[in-house]
């Protein structure tokens, strides 16, 4: 599998010079699965861009939404396929006992805050609620649980041949638990990253920041770091950065929780900060970066 | 003992009453006890790290809900049991044992845990002491 990062900021959109290397958008990732089918993780402002790659070549496009925060569904109004007549695209998430997935996403793509309704979108667009069970599209068989965030939220794992992605962009785990005391079973998202080659991982907060947004369903770096050593993961990589945090903030976040992996017993090459528009390739050996 | 990954509005239950002063219990579907929180530890003289799991029937035995004329109340009249089965909040009063032999009269109420896919998940019980003074005091004065 091939990832790359659209997307990888936090909340809200945070353009600026100070944050061009790791970029301003919104969670999306892209990977292309072994037999060169592209799943779309989330749909954030970084899917405009990964669109406008996609709407010559992509007619059938599947998107798994882990939940319905606006960072992670405001691109989808802007995505080109969505005006393409022959895209056929699969939108997935949660399920709720309120309203549909569609009903639910309807009220972002309507009046008054769309121009468009998503009755009038010209694709083929359906919506499923991701299934209790795994399924398959194309190569790659896919989990999706329940984790621990404000409102229904998924985190998705993701094995194609004998490579696995666990994707939980937005996780709040050790909320009123201590990741280091709980048995497995008891840590929110545990068995969906448990022994994954890479883990796509919410790292909102250092810790100093942290105290000030208990319960905001993000984690701090110490309890990101935690939960991927109990899980196992052979790679890291940080996920849905704070919209204030600059790229230089980030570069001296990223040394910081480098050195903490590595006191942890994890390899400092092994983590990295998601980057808009950076690749990786993800194997069951470990993970090949491939910076464009 | 089954560990497969608990669903999630068991892990948030769990977290919520290890918050909490007051004593509570959390069970699986079938009664089991997964979880109690260091109040209800004090008041049962042992704490869940020393206790850990148990099965219904250990539990039941080990803590002896009983009537105010001793006699051991019926598993499926506990509000644990109405609220597994029934899917609905169960109240009720009666005494336990701590395992120091001290006997505890309590006021229990349940609540089924029902998750997303509106599967039973379990209960969660919470629980206060009864101050036997005050509870005199009203009912002579009634």
């Amino acid at each position: 599998m091939k990832l790359t990062v659209w997307g990888a900021r936090g909340s809200v959109p945070a353009p600026g010079p100070e944050m061009n290397r790791y970029g301003g958008n919104t969670s999306c990732v892209e990977l292309t699965l072994s037999d060169g089918e592209t799943l779309i993780l989330d749909a954030g402002t970084g899917i405009r861009n990964l669109g406008v790659k996609l709407a010559a070549s992509m007619p059938k496009i599947n998107i798994l939404l882990t939940h319905l925060h606006l960072d992670h569904i405001q691109g989808l109004m802007f995505f080109p396929p969505c005006f393409q007549a022959d895209s056929k695209i699969t939108i997935w998430g949660p399920s709720s006992p309120e309203a549909t997935l569609e009903n639910r996403i309807a009220r972002y793509i309507s009046a008054p805050l769309s121009p468009v309704e998503v009755r009038e979108l010209p694709c083929e667009v359906s919506f499923r609620d991701a299934p209790v069970t795994e399924w398959e599209i194309g190569s790659a068989t896919i989990r999706a649980e329940a984790v621990t965030h404000r409102g229904p939220t998924l985190g998705y794992r993701i094995s194609d041949g004998d490579e696995t992605l666990c994707y939980i962009p937005d996780h709040e785990p050790a909320l009123g638990a201590p990741l280091d005391d709980l048995e497995p079973e008891w840590i929110s998202g545990h068995d969906l990253a448990c022994g994954a080659d890479m883990l796509l991982h919410d790292c909102q907060y250092t810790d100093e920041e942290y105290p000030a947004h208990v319960g905001w369903g993000h984690s701090r770096l110490t309890d990101t770091l935690t939960f991927a050593r109990r899980v196992e993961t052979e790679r890291l990589m940080l996920f849905h950065h704070d919209p204030l945090h600059s790229d230089a903030f980030l570069d001296s976040f990223a040394d910081t929780a480098a050195q903490r992996w590595e006191q942890l017993g994890g390899d400092p090459q092994k983590l990295e900060l998601a980057a808009e528009r950076s690749a990786a390739e993800v194997s069951s050996a470990g993970l090949a970066a491939a910076r464009p | 003992m089954d560990s497969a990954q608990k669903p999630l509005e068991l892990i948030l239950a769990r977290n919520l009453i290890t918050s909490l002063s007051t004593p509570a219990f959390l069970v699986g579907e079938d009664g089991a006890l997964l979880f109690y929180n260091e109040a209800a530890g004090a008041l049962l003289g042992m704490s869940f790290e020393e206790s850990g799991r148990m099965a219904a029937h250990e539990w039941l035995a080990t803590f002896g809900p009983f009537d105010e004329f001793g006699q051991p109340i019926a598993v499926d009249d506990l509000p644990l049991t109405r609220s597994l089965r029934d899917g609905r909040p169960a109240h009720a009063e009666f005494c336990i044992r701590s395992t120091k032999g001290t006997e505890h009269s309590i006021e229990a109420s349940a609540l089924p845990i029902v998750g997303a896919g509106s599967a039973s998940s379990g209960a969660m019980i919470i629980f206060w002491p009864v101050d036997e003074q005050e509870r005199r005091r009203v009912a002579t004065a009634t």
